[in-house]
């Protein structure tokens, strides 16, 4: 590693060489919301790619969102919507780049994800589908930085297990950016929505959310959580800070705390078992 | 709670899961959580192909199995840094309780 921290930043930024969505998933976002019409091309679209239909039908039926009763994709259109169909095919293909190679990061996102649409139902929030994909994909920073420069993906590891430090801590010193900023960052290039890209950018620092301060601490909340059960693998083996505006935000209490937790390890034991089956097919 | 394979079932044994035909949640409902097991529903189980349960408690211990006390100590690796805070306080006492009660009461040793 010849160059310095800026330099690398420079790299690890530029979007000429930042993975790509699949063209399928640019055609759904090009798609209005509302329009009845754009229902059927979009049914159209998702059921003419067979790997990506199969990945949403399996990501919907996954614990982070437990759908049982979906099983073909127009089913998914008619009981989901189409927000959320695009949401799990966004998901489905970014969850295809850590699956296989980054197996303890997929878990710990998959964990997130569980643990984020959980609060969401709990808390009775609008949009928990919405919640659920921010969660699952809160620390793709993490995928970049490893699919880009796996030189300083190994640097960061070494230095996290070294020193016992944080990796966000570890990020910093040998990038000068972190791996919430590099995600917003991606987030903003592949024009996901704010409800998406603050959760991202901020569930290490909530109060710079803006516009989803809510969702942005149900994400912060729900990688606490996860980290504190030990479930996956995000980098290093420590609790972060449990931030008092996300705290105050979702009104916590020893009690809900005690709820939450509860019927958390209750549905990692799910989680578990299902990141087992799809890397074992 | 503790997910075993079904020949290690007994009667007695309290269902912390629903169980499904084939062992997938697609699959048909079996038995709902909250059931005793007896060995006519163990039989039948196993004649559904049912290969794992998920039971109350922790009742079957096997070599490089962790306690509580490795749970617990795991535990406080983990907030080692966070501890002192207080709202990390209230959830490192969250876990611990948990841990307690989830490892707690698994092979009948417990009282009522
Ligand atoms: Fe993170
Ligand atoms: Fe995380």
């Amino acid at each position: 590693m010849a160059s310095n921290q800026s330099d690398l930043k420079k790299s690890i930024m530029d979007t000429k060489t930042l993975p790509t969505l699949p063209n399928v998933i640019h055609k759904l976002n090009s798609l209005s919301d509302s329009d009845s019409s754009s229902v059927q091309e979009m049914a159209k679209i998702v059921s003419s790619d067979q790997v990506l239909s199969a990945r949403i039908l399996r990501l919907a039926n996954s614990p982070s969102y437990g759908f049982h009763r979906v099983s073909t994709i127009s089913n998914a259109m008619i009981l989901l919507g189409v927000n959320v169909v695009k949401s799990l095919a966004l998901s489905s293909s970014i969850i295809a780049m850590m699956e296989h190679d980054s197996i303890g990061l997929w878990e710990h996102s998959l964990g997130v994800g569980s643990a984020a649409n959980l609060i969401a139902h709990r808390l009775k929030l609008p949009e928990c589908e919405e919640i659920a994909t921010a969660g699952l994909l809160h620390d793709i920073g993490k995928v970049i930085i490893k699919l880009k420069c796996s030189d300083v993906d190994k640097e960061i590891q070494l230095r996290v297990t070294t020193r016992q430090i944080y990796s966000l801590e570890a990020e910093r010193e040998v990038l000068d950016t972190d791996h919430a900023e590099i995600g917003g960052w991606l987030a903003k290039s592949w024009f996901l929505p704010d409800k998406l890209s603050e959760p991202i950018s901020f569930h290490h620092d909530v109060e710079k959310s803006c516009n989803n301060r809510v969702k942005t601490a149900v994400i912060h909340l729900a990688d606490v959580l996860i980290k504190s059960s030990g479930f996956g693998d995000s980098g290093d083996d420590f609790v972060p800070s449990l931030q008092n505006i996300a705290w105050d935000i979702l009104k916590l209490d020893k009690q809900l705390l005690d709820e939450l937790v509860y019927e958390l390890e209750d549905k990692l034991i799910e989680v578990k078992n299902f990141s087992f089956e799809m890397l074992s097919n | 709670m503790q997910k075993i394979p079904l020949s290690f079932a007994k009667s007695g044994m309290i269902l912390a899961r629903d169980v499904f035909r084939g062992d997938t949640p697609v699959g048909m409902p079996v038995c709902g959580k909250g059931s005793e097991l007896t060995n006519a529903l163990i039989t039948r189980f196993e004649q559904m192909d049912v290969k794992s349960i998920t039971v109350e408690g922790h009742p079957v211990w096997e070599e490089g199995d962790r306690s509580l006390n490795d749970y617990l100590r795991e535990l406080d690796n983990r907030f080692a840094k966070t501890i002192q805070e207080p709202h990390n306080a209230v959830l490192h006492c969250v876990y611990k309780e948990y841990l307690i009660k989830a490892m707690e009461g698994y092979s009948g040793q417990q009282p009522e």
